[in-house]
């Protein structure tokens, strides 16, 4: 994604002191009231996100921790899920977060209205599992990833990851790629990315193209491992006997789906009565081939799953990081996801003014598609006659 | 006295014997019991052809999902209108019982088969596919009526490891020749009539054994020692007990809820709004504050759920088995239940007539609460 215009060098003794500098100016000038940021309090070891007013309290905060515990998209979900109030919320949220809260506002799903939504060029992060064993282990890890090492301790996920940085959605981006040392880079992307910036006092005049260079150099490279990456994963795991294998392991919780930022059903109807039967249609069922797995809709699930939100997967990893059988959910929804995406022409997340594809109507697509039935109906036509 | 069949094959094949015989002769039309799976897993299945049980691996120690939720959950809508017979573990068998009492789901035509239960690994260990490997040491231990080593927490401190409410029980704990021979308790009147006629030697004899005893024993001080590892041990709000520390990690998934026999809601009040607030509330927390956590009821959520499974919770163990963080969910279940059931006097799973402790009304007791 490339951004336009200029953006401000901001003066960072580190990249978490720049951000939580930025925040504080803003939150003192009040730019706006409250900022929406990962961050561990005293005498806890989690990372979740807390909405924060009172500026001390910003010690605590970590833009970036080391693991992604609850989706940022969910986290803005639920905090505005009954409407905006009166307060001006700044969300300072992973890019891949942000691109899944653009898309929860194309659903309805968020209220944005008195939200800043502000990106970060993100490192990635380490799977939740290891740090729920051991957290100490992925702390000491962590420091080497946010210098762009260790890149092979992260979740297979973030290894991938073509679109780390500004996703096109955000008000205002926050760069640390390719920017002078001791400092951090706000490019605003919208008014209100502006407004911020105007507020705190400072001007978008600087030149953003070495900031942007360094981060088309690293997405080519992303790209060139995730090209590959599928590729690998299409021959092992695509095609109804790879799947079936696949999703073996699956224990049928459903719990890829309740992290899922994007699953919008209210409630699934893989939980609903629908989904359920009467003994005897179980027992019919198993006789036509001796055996039926109960529940007997393991991989049916994953699919309707698919259907319903690959066209907006971001390629987050929550429900690969909260499968209870490590079952790498996410690398195959985003080979899914990608191919979904190239039909459409559509990026998830990139622009909150695009619609959904299949929300929107084109006369022109998918002739191809239509065209065995066009014949099929002229045929009909024929015999009718 | 029970009527015991003796076979002389090992305990795995002679279930599956058992089974076979029972479907082959009409006696079920299917058999309900896990499956091996792709990926070195199993999973729960019912079977309707006796060449498809030669995949079935009733006794291996891994629990997929909990077999009492499974049963309830597909006899929701009707009961089965033919027999089948059900193999699950003592836990599974109790939850299955308390969802029958909780009105979900129904045993018509079932003919339950259990074990004396060894216990099982922990479900991450299908991820690396080694439990084969293990299973030597598995029937090892069992046949010195030890603890399996490995086995997940929740099955190493579990006292109710032999069956209530089977029509058939397969002993398995100090059996020394558990690979050679097996003993399978017919319990009940429909027990014997199902298993009429299997070719074996008959004999009368219990369950219940000074060896069964002694592993209870061995159970019940580890169970002491995995409560004080795993941090909860003054769970039972002892002064300075910081609750909200146990779930620090909670990312607020429920999954623990899902897998949950116990957790008896249709729809979780935490998954249908139970947990939105309106944005006042947020205001309103600021200003007090200074800060709220989004998602706002991790801990609240936790604690509400144990107000609702700790009559029923049988400690199966599959909310900490599942949970992505770690936290030692089954411990704080196993605590939590433990200390209301004992305040009931009630065990769940025991008796099918036995009413749930908040369904029944005693105006006699909990004197010194009313006071």
């Amino acid at each position: 994604m490339t951004l336009s215009g200029r953006g401000a060098v901001f003066p960072a003794e580190g990249v978490r002191e720049g951000v939580l500098d930025f925040i504080k100016r803003a939150l003192g000038k009040n730019c706006f009231d409250a900022v929406l940021i990962p961050a561990k309090m005293p005498g806890s070891d989690s990372f979740p996100y807390l909405l924060i007013q009172d500026e001390s309290l910003l010690e605590n905060a970590h833009p970036l921790p080391p693991v992604m515990s609850v989706q940022g998209a969910r986290a803005i979900s639920s905090l505005t899920v009954r409407g905006k109030g009166r307060k001006r919320i700044a969300a300072l949220v992973r890019p891949c977060e942000l691109r899944a809260t653009v898309e929860l506002f194309k659903l309805g799903q968020v209220d944005l209205e008195n939200v800043f939504l502000i990106s970060i060029d993100c490192p990635g992060a380490l799977p939740l599992t290891e740090w729920a064993k051991n957290p100490k282990k992925t702390e000491d890890t962590f420091p080497k990833v946010l210098k762009g090492e260790a890149s092979e301790s992260l979740r297979p996920i973030c290894q991938i990851c073509d679109k780390f940085s500004a996703t096109g959605g955000e008000d205002l981006h926050i760069g640390t790629l390719g920017v002078k040392a001791g400092s951090i880079l706000l490019t605003p992307n919208s008014p209100k990315g502006k407004a911020i910036l105007n507020c705190i006092g400072v001007s978008a005049e600087a030149d953003i193209s070495g900031w942007q260079s360094q981060v088309d150099t690293l997405t080519a490279e992303r790209k060139e491992k995730r090209e590959q990456a599928h590729k690998e994963l299409e021959s092992r795991a695509t095609g109804l006997d790879n799947l079936l294998d696949t999703f073996s392991k699956c224990i049928n919780c459903h719990n890829c789906m309740r992290v899922c930022p994007i699953c919008y059903c209210q409630q699934c109807f893989f939980d609903s009565n629908n989904m359920k039967f009467a003994f005897d249609d179980y027992l019919e069922r198993a006789g036509i081939t001796g055996g039926l797995r109960l529940p007997p809709e393991t991989l049916l699930f994953h699919i309707g799953r698919m259907l319903h939100m690959s066209l907006s997967c971001v390629s987050c990893g929550a429900c690969e990081d909260a499968c209870p059988t490590a079952i790498p959910v996410a690398q195959i929804f985003s080979l899914i996801g990608n191919k979904n995406h190239e039909e459409f022409d559509y990026v998830p997340g990139r622009n909150l003014d695009e619609s959904l594809p299949l929300r929107k109507y084109e006369e022109e697509e998918f002739e191809e598609v239509e065209q065995s039935y066009v014949e099929t109906s002229a045929k009909q036509e024929t015999r009718d006659v | 006295m029970s009527k015991v069949l003796r076979l002389n094959k090992g305990a795995e094949e002679c279930v599956r014997e058992l089974l076979k015989f029972l479907l082959e002769n009409g006696r079920v039309s299917g058999v309900v019991t896990l499956v091996r799976t792709d990926n070195g897993g199993v999973a729960y299945s019912l079977i309707t052809d006796p060449v498809v049980l030669e995949e079935a691996l009733p006794l291996f120690p891994l629990m997929p999902a909990n077999a009492g939720k499974i049963l309830s959950r597909s006899t929701l809508i009707e009961p089965s209108s033919k027999p089948i017979a059900v193999v699950m573990r003592p836990c599974e068998l109790r939850a299955f019982v308390e969802l029958l009492k909780l009105q979900q789901g129904s045993l018509d035509n079932f003919l339950f088969i259990s074990s004396t239960c060894g216990g099982v690994y922990p479900l991450e260990m299908v991820v690396n596919s080694n439990i084969e490997e293990k299973l030597l040491q598995y029937w090892g231990s069992i046949k010195k009526d030890e603890i399996v080593p490995d086995i997940r927490p929740t099955c190493a401190a579990c006292e109710y490891f032999v069956p209530y409410n089977a029509d058939i029980t397969v002993a398995l704990i100090g059996n020394k020749n558990v690979d050679k021979q097996c003993e399978i308790f017919l319990n009940t009147d429909k027990g014997k009539q199902f298993a009429a006629s299997i070719p074996g030697e008959l004999a009368k004899g219990v369950v219940e054994s000074e060896i069964i005893e002694n592993l209870r024993s061995k159970r019940q001080a580890k169970k002491q020692e995995l409560f004080d590892e795993s941090g909860i041990e003054g769970f039972d709000l002892q002064e300075g007990f910081d609750i909200q520390k146990v779930f620090d990690k909670c990312i607020g998934c429920h999954n623990c809820s899902k897998v949950c026999p116990a957790c008896y809601c249709r729809v979780c009040f935490f998954d249908s709004g139970g947990d939105e607030h309106d944005p006042h509330y947020y205001e309103t927390e600021l200003e007090k504050r200074g800060y709220v956590p989004i998602l706002p009821a991790t801990t609240f959520y936790q604690l509400v759920r144990l107000f609702h499974v700790s009559t029923s919770c049988t400690g199966c163990g599959l909310c900490g088995d599942v949970c992505p963080v770690n936290i030692p969910l089954w411990a704080v279940a196993l605590k939590t239940s433990e200390a209301v059931q004992k305040a009931f006097d009630y065990l769940p799973g025991r008796d099918i007539e036995e009413g749930i402790p908040l369904t029944t009304f005693r105006p006699e007791e909990f004197a010194g609460v009313v006071e």
